[in-house]
């Protein structure tokens, strides 16, 4: 690749050893293939040499080895004691007289020693801020096999944490411990040494599974043909409610079926459950509280007298029941006593949402109500729609109520107020979440629509199903939604873009959730009931 | 800062030579500024070793035209990208790697945010979408892994790869 060595092969033999030695410029060894190599094409020279006493005369055929290697020293010499215009017309001269071969020569040889390893050369705390600035982890990775030092650089958490933040993906301390173990954390000595790239890793990897990879855990298909009701997936059970009377329990970290709860002589409705303490409710117009440990039935609330529809625990000894008598009760299950009748709506208590001491309720009789739990006063009646309220969304501050009018409302809890009506939706809104400033709502249009709640104004409109949207959960990255169409759609919450269907398509979603690497799905296909669960964790390579 | 003409600051280079910018070219630096407000109305040359003649003048270019820039807000830092250079910034770094070496000491000595930001990008940018053979070859970096080594570094990364 050197061609302007092979002319000087002569005189290479003997000088190049000693010319490495004495080579004055050399600040870092010169790759071993390209060897200081002198030139004797001076007499190509157009005008005479500036400085004589530099070059004695030049016989056209070249020196003699000896006196070559004398001439190399004496112009070396003669250049370390000019100064720097001076050498640098000295250099332009020679550059002149040089051919286009021997000029890529020059640049060949110049421009390996112009270049620097940043990342290596400068101090460790700049070098940290470089990388800073990417935050692609592929680029980090390949950087990372670059060289021993890149690599021991790319080790450090600093980076790592940075684009964990970049990424959105936030410690999650406080669920952590409840997660099953995983393959990143299986050793007792990594949980305690936590690392930002482990942790960076592994959340990676579950984001892309959740973009295109994951797998099914396991599918249950029932003998029956029940429909699900009610479904709760959290900490370590899937709990499913069935219209049959039955309440199914499955494991969280397999998928796999636990146990059934039976004694509903009605089919169940409503559900939720907190650590080992499940409440129920349905048709058979009964509250149950259950041990999930044993399966026992530990009480049975009478008073209501219509179909149990909505059931929220404030905590193991609080839950509240919401009835198509159109009343609420508080209970206290540790006891199973009644604590507060809430009267007041004048048709079936549809939905509920509690937060702190305070119950929201959406009614079929158009309104909302604000309630105390402790004192069992209604605080506010939120009046405006037009028609039913199918569902309830309620953060502490905000309340939200989504009705057949196709409307959503926002409401105060404080003053009780109408914040804002939120239109687009061209059919009944029976799906909603909130989480912060973003509203998530889906509609029997078959639309999801994204909402912030600082402005009201919706700023993603999903064309998402074929019929009504039956079930949707988000959080910080993605929805998941299911449809009467029978299928199940992942999207992404920042753009609205549809990511993938999450299952082969059934006759029609009943109801999903999901957690951070799991998402249980229950459906109808092929008339059967089915329920599959999708792990998207990191596998063991 | 003043309606009137602004007073010069002068600014000796690691060589000795002599510059004269106006007081808020210089207060671009932290450092400087720092040392401007300490010593207040001062005809002093302000020495700075640890800055050649060249790589001054470059960080001056630089100065001047962002002088009436807005002070960089810290928590931006969050949203920093490495695209987001424009058009004068991309070809103030033009320049060859040694240069480039030099101003991100340069900046990060007189404490110049927005150019140490500018230049470490552009390093990033030279990182970016390359594979290792080719990092290695933009900054004439030597591998040096066993080929066991090399292996299991692969292996560490594979995780990344193909996603």
């Amino acid at each position: 690749m050197l061609k302007g060595r092979d002319t000087e092969d002569s005189s290479l033999g003997t000088s190049n050893s000693q010319e490495k030695q004495t080579l004055p410029i050399m600040q870092r060894p010169i790759p071993p293939e390209i060897p200081w190599v002198t030139t004797t094409n001076f007499h190509s020279l157009p005008t005479p040499a500036p400085s004589p006493q530099l070059f004695p005369p030049v016989n056209a055929e070249g020196f003699p080895p000896s006196a070559q290697e004398e001439f190399s020293r004496t112009v070396r010499m003669g250049f370390q004691n000019m100064d720097n215009l001076q050498r640098q017309r000295l250099l332009a001269e020679l550059l002149n007289s040089c051919n286009t071969e021997q000029l890529v020569f020059v640049s060949n040889y110049i421009s390996p020693r112009l270049k620097r390893d940043f990342l290596k050369d400068l101090p460790i705390e700049l070098s940290l801020h470089i990388l800073s600035f990417i935050n692609d982890p592929k680029t980090l990775s390949r950087a990372s096999s670059v060289s021993k030092f890149w690599r021991s650089l790319l080790n450090d958490e600093f980076t790592w944490k940075n684009l964990c933040v970049r990424h959105h993906f936030r410690r999650r301390s406080s669920a952590a411990p409840k997660l099953p173990p995983s393959p990143t954390s299986e050793s007792p000595s990594r949980i305690n040494k936590f690392s930002y790239k482990d942790h960076f890793r592994r959340r990676y990897i579950v984001e892309s599974n959740w973009k295109h990879g994951g797998r099914t855990l396991v599918t249950h298909i029932s003998p029956d043909t029940g429909v699900v009701t009610s479904l709760q997936m959290c900490q370590s059970y899937i709990v499913v409610g069935m219209d049959n009377k039955k309440i199914h329990i499955f494991d969280v970290s397999d998928g796999k079926y636990i146990k059934t709860l039976s004694g509903h002589e009605g089919g169940v409705w409503a559900l939720q459950y907190m650590d080992e303490v499940l409440v129920s409710g349905g048709c058979d117009r009964e509250v149950r509280v259950w041990d999930i440990i044993t399966a026992k039935c530990k009480h049975v609330l009478h008073g209501h007298t219509s179909t149990v529809r909505s059931l929220k625990m404030k905590d193991k000894t609080i839950a509240v029941s919401g009835s198509r008598d159109a009343t609420l009760r508080v209970w206290n299950i540790e006891e199973g006593l009644l604590l507060h009748l809430l009267a007041g709506h004048q048709a079936s208590v549809r939905c509920m949402e509690i937060y702190g001491d305070i119950v929201v309720s959406g009614s079929y009789d158009c309104s909302a109500r604000v309630w105390d739990i402790v004192t069992g006063e209604c605080l506010h009646v939120l009046q405006g729609h037009y028609s039913q309220i199918y569902s309830i969304a309620f953060d502490g501050e905000k309340i939200v109520t989504g009705s057949l009018d196709s409307t959503a409302r926002v409401w105060s809890r404080q003053t009780g107020f109408c914040l804002g009506v939120l239109q687009g939706h061209t059919s009944l809104v029976g799906q909603l979440q909130l989480h912060e400033s973003i509203l998530v709502t889906g509609g029997s249009d078959g639309a999801i629509r994204i909402w912030d709640l600082d402005t009201n104004r919706c700023v993603q409109h999903i064309a998402a199903h074929d019929n009504s949207v039956t079930c949707l959960q988000f959080d910080e990255k993605r929805i998941v939604s299911g449809g009467n169409d029978g299928h199940v759609k992942l999207w992404d919450i920042e753009t609205g873009d549809f990511i993938r269907e999450m299952t082969s398509a059934g006759n029609a979603i009943w109801r999903l959730a999901f957690q951070e690497t799991k998402a249980v799905v229950l459906l109808q296909r092929e008339g059967k009931t089915v329920m599959e669960v999708l792990d998207f964790d990191a596998q063991e390579s | 800062m003043s309606t009137i003409e602004q007073k010069k600051v002068k600014l000796t280079s690691s060589e000795g030579t002599e510059f004269q910018v106006e007081r808020s070219v210089a207060e671009r630096s932290v450092l400087l500024k720092n040392m401007l407000e300490d010593v207040g109305e001062n005809d002093m040359a302000i020495p700075l070793p640890n800055v050649t003649g060249p790589i001054l003048t470059k960080v001056i270019d630089y100065c001047t035209h962002h002088r009436n820039d807005p002070i960089q807000n810290h928590d931006d830092d969050l949203k920093k990208t490495s695209e987001d250079i424009d058009d004068w910034d991309a070809e103030f770094c033009k320049v060859d790697q040694g240069t480039l070496f030099e101003l991100i000491l340069a900046a990060n000595y007189l404490d110049i945010k927005p150019l140490l930001d500018l230049t470490c990008k552009t390093v990033a940018n030279m990182i970016k979408n390359k594979s290792p053979e080719e990092i290695r070859a933009t900054f004439n970096i030597t591998n040096d892994f066993t080929p066991e080594e090399e292996e299991q570094v692969r292996k560490e990364n594979e995780w990344c790869e193909e996603r």
